[in-house]
C-alpha cells in the first residue's frame, strides 16, 4: 500500500490535506514534493489542516516528514493542525511525543470550534 | 519466513511486504501486532542499511520471522558495522518534533514498542532479537 494525497485550498487562510495509505521510508519524498506545492497556497500566519482519518501507518521517516513541514509552517507565522489519527499513527505520536496534544483534534467540529476562538481572540477590542 | 536481502533500501520494502504477507496470514496475530512488528522491522532494516555500511559495500541482512502461537519472535542478523543501540541515550523529546533536530527516533521507536529487545554482536555482525505482542494471544488454547 501506497501513499495518496489529496489537498484544497478553498481560501488563502485555510488548506486541507488529506492522507490515505501509509508515511513511510517508501513514501516520505513523495509527500515532502506534494507539500512543497501547498505549503505556499497558504497565507502567512494561515493553517494548515492534515486530516490524518484514512492514514494507516507512520513510522520515524514519515514523523520526520510532518516535523519539517510543521517547522516550515511555523516559519510563515501559520499552524498546523492534525485531525482524527488512527490507532497506529497515535500511538507512534505518543510514544515520540511527536505533537502538542491541543494541536490535534477528534473531528473537524472541535477544530472549527479551535479556530474560531483563536480568531475571536485575534478580533477581540484589545486582544 | 526466512530471507536473505541485500543491503538496499528496494529489497527492505520487497521485505516488509511479504513479512506483512505472512503475518496476514497467521489469522490470530491482531492488526494492531502486525502493525507493531511492521515498524520494527522498517526502523531496524533502514537504519541498518542507511548507517551499517558507511563504506558503501556490499552487504546483507538475514531476516526470520517466526510466528507462534504465544507471540511474534523476529530475529536479525547483519554483516554491517557494530550498533549498540544500548549505548544510545534515549531521545530529547520536547513534545514537539518540530522543536529538535531528526534522527534517533527509529530506534527509540522500536525499542518502545517490541516486549523485549536483546542485542549482540558476534564475529559474523549484528543480531537483534524482539518479541511482539504477548498480551495480544491471551485467548490461544
Amino acid at each position: 500500500m501506497s501513499l495518496s494525497i489529496r489537498s484544497e485550498s478553498p481560501q488563502p487562510s485555510r488548506s486541507t490535506v488529506w492522507l490515505e495509505g501509509r508515511l513511510d521510508a517508501a513514501t516520505y519524498l513523495e509527500f515532502d514534493d506534494a507539500m512543497r506545492d501547498v505549503t505556499p497556497m497558504v497565507d502567512s500566519g494561515g493553517t494548515l489542516v492534515l486530516d490524518l482519518s484514512a492514514l494507516d501507518y507512520i513510522s520515524s521517516a514519515g514523523l520526520r516528514s510532518l516535523a519539517l513541514l510543521r517547522k516550515q509552517m511555523r516559519d510563515r507565522d501559520g499552524r498546523t493542525l492534525l485531525l482524527n489519527p488512527q490507532p497506529q499513527v497515535k500511538k507512534v505520536f505518543d510514544i515520540v511525543k511527536a505533537v502538542p496534544v491541543a494541536e490535534v483534534f477528534a473531528s473537524v467540529a472541535e477544530l472549527d470550534q479551535y479556530l474560531d476562538h483563536i480568531q475571536r481572540q485575534m478580533t477581540a477590542p484589545g486582544g | 519466513m526466512r530471507l536473505r536481502i541485500p543491503n538496499r533500501l528496494e529489497d527492505v520494502f520487497s521485505a516488509l511486504h511479504l513479512a506483512e504477507e505472512t503475518l496476514r496470514r497467521a489469522r490470530h496475530v491482531d492488526e494492531g501486532c502486525r502493525a507493531d512488528v511492521r515498524l520494527v522491522l522498517e526502523e531496524l532494516l533502514v537504519n541498518t542499511v542507511r548507517h551499517g555500511y558507511p563504506d558503501g559495500r556490499d552487504g546483507h541482512i538475514d531476516i526470520d520471522l517466526r510466528i507462534l502461537t504465544q507471540r511474534v519472535e523476529l530475529e536479525l542478523n547483519d554483516d554491517g558495522q557494530a550498533f549498540d543501540p544500548g549505548g544510545h541515550a534515549p531521545p530529547d523529546l520536547p513534545g514537539d518534533l518540530a522543536d529538535r533536530d531528526a534522527g534517533g527516533l527509529g530506534l527509540h521507536l522500536a525499542r518502545s514498542i517490541a516486549d523485549t529487545f536483546t542485542y549482540s554482536r558476534g564475529p559474523k555482525g549484528n543480531r537483534v532479537i524482539l518479541h511482539f505482542c504477548p498480551q495480544a494471544f491471551d485467548e490461544s488454547p
